[in-house]
Order: C-alpha cells, then structure tokens, then sequence
C-alpha cells in the first residue's frame, strides 16, 4: 500500500454499474471527488487521495467514509469496503477488482437490493435477572426479526445489559415490514431498551479479503 | 557459567515445590495481568459507554471523560504489548 505524503486511490465501496464513470460530486477525503471506474459489471467507488493513516479513532474520517458509502446506498446496492484502504494506484485497484472478481459476484447476490439494518435491546438498570425467561424473550425477538429478514448475524454482547446485539439483512422494499416489527416489540417489552439503527450498508454479510497479508486488508 | 531454573528442573522431571510455587505465582500474575491488560475488554468497555451515552443513560460530560481515560488504557496496553514487557528475559544465561 501506500506511504504517507504519496498520492493513492481510497476506496469505499463497490457498486454494479453500466456507467463507465460516475461522480457523486466533492465529498471524499480532503474534499477530492468521489466517482466509479470500471471492472466487468462492477465499479469501485473511489477518490484520489494523499495517502495518511487512517486512524479508526478519528471521529471525522469515519463519518467521510460512512458518508461517502450512504450517499452510494441511496441509488446502489454496495459492497462495503473496509475503512482506510487505499492503493498506490489504478492498477492496484484493477488487479484487486481482478483477483476478487469471484468472491464480488457472489457477495453482490447476497447484498443486491438488501440493507443492513441493527437491533439492540438493553435491559434496564439494576434489572432482576431470571435467565429462563430472558432467554425466551431473546428467542422471540430473534425469531420474530428472522421471520421479516434474509440474513441475520448475532453480534458481540459488549456489555452484561445487552440482551440482544443483532445485524439483519433485509430486502430493502420489507424495510418497513422489518421496522414495524420491531415496533410491535418495544411496544410488547416496553421495559427494554430498543435501538434500532440503519439501514447500513451490509457490513456483517459481507466479508472478501484481497490483497492482504492480513485480515484487515481490502474486504 | 550453567544456572539452573525452574524449566530446565522440570525439563529433567524434577520437581522442586519450593520453585513450583513460585512458577504457579507468576502463571497467576500472569492470567491476571491478561485479564486486566485485554485490549478486547477495553475495546467492549468503550463501546458499552457509547451505548450508554446513545441510550440517554450517562451525560456527554461522563461519556467523555471515561471514553478519553478508556482510549488511554488501550493506548498504554498497545503499546505495552509492542514492547512485550510481560516476558521475562534471563540475562545470566
């Protein structure tokens, strides 16, 4: 990859696309131009960039990128990029495109016209623990959730209030069959917690690693 | 110059209880340590707090104040871990 002060290509997402370019104007880092060059069926969305660290604590940068990706996600199914990946050139990218062409198309039948969507529940605090019926309440929920979903993935419980931690990948015209769902549950529960969050571009479903000697290489 | 610790004692299969003591001691410092210095507790106790702060349960000015001292620990235990402190080095040898 590249070294600091040198000039590369970020890159965010992968969108499908018959366009040989297109531009989602100057909201990329350091106010460069977002647009799409051409692989196949696929396009990396990407900006030029003068290559720095990217740090996953700096607030400003992650916000640019999680921008930048749901600008994309309001006209395009994504394939979500790992935050900081930048290459040294068009080439690099090419040959990433190249070598995870396989691993792209199958990743877009999953994510195509789907979006992440994130459900937490939390209980309150000091709550009386009865481990049986917590359990319960958590298979309701997930069962209910899974029933209006394609996809789900149970995330870390981070903390001893979560009860639920969740991502759901769901057909993005069900949004709305999902979100009332979860309303009927807080309703139904109203002494936890909700947090509902998305739609996210599908992060938890999607997973390539290119051109990495580790995992937190181009995915 | 042949000095003999408690590996090479165990290497032979002997067992010395006074050093086999001491050896479970430092394996117990040791898990503790681990247990103390996982970047992966610290890692949750940072999110647990942004959870907190998102669900309208601590101020802005707790979130904060206990997110910069968590960045600190995970700072100090990175950086604790590239040096690789907690392994001990026989100089005599």
């Amino acid at each position: 990859m590249s070294k600091d002060g040198e000039s590369g290509r970020y890159v965010y997402c992968i969108i499908k696309a018959q366009e040989e370019k297109i531009s989602f104007g100057n909201i990329g880092f350091q106010g460069k131009e977002v647009y799409t060059t051409k692989y196949k069926e696929f396009s990396p969305v990407l900006s030029d960039i003068i290559f720095k660290k990217f740090d996953v604590e700096d607030e400003e940068d992650v916000k640019t990128h999680s921008n930048v990706i749901n600008e994309v996600m309001k006209e395009h199914s994504v394939i979500p990029v790992a935050y900081g990946m930048v290459f040294k050139n068009k080439k690099l990218v090419e040959m990433s495109m190249k070598y995870g062409y396989k691993a792209m198309k199958k990743a877009m039948k999953i994510v195509d016209n789907r979006v992440e969507l994130g459900v937490k529940v939390i209980l309150p605090k000091d709550f009386d623990r009865n481990e049986q019926k917590l359990d319960q309440c958590k298979s309701e929920f997930t069962e209910r959730l899974k029933q209006v979903s394609f996809d789900s993935k149970n995330l870390i419980l981070f903390s001893e209030r979560l009860l639920m931690n969740a991502s759901f990948l769901v057909e993005a015209d069900k949004v709305q069959t999902f979100s009332d769902e979860v309303e009927q549950l807080r309703s139904k529960y109203d002494s936890f917690k909700f947090q509902y969050s998305g739609p996210w571009s599908p992060y938890n479903f999607v997973d390539i690693h290119i051109l990495s000697k580790q995992k937190g290489g181009f995915r | 110059m042949l000095i003999l610790d408690d590996l090479l004692l165990r290497a032979l299969g002997v067992s010395v209880p006074g050093l086999d003591f001491v050896s479970t001691l430092e394996l117990l410092e040791n898990l503790a340590y681990k247990e103390l210095y996982n970047p992966e507790n610290i890692k949750n106790q940072i999110k647990e707090n942004q959870m907190l702060y998102e669900f309208g349960e601590i101020s802005k000015y707790e979130f904060e104040d206990t997110k910069s001292r968590l960045i600190e620990q995970l700072k100090f235990i990175e950086r604790f871990e590239e040096m690789n402190l907690s392994v001990r080095a026989d100089i005599l040898t």
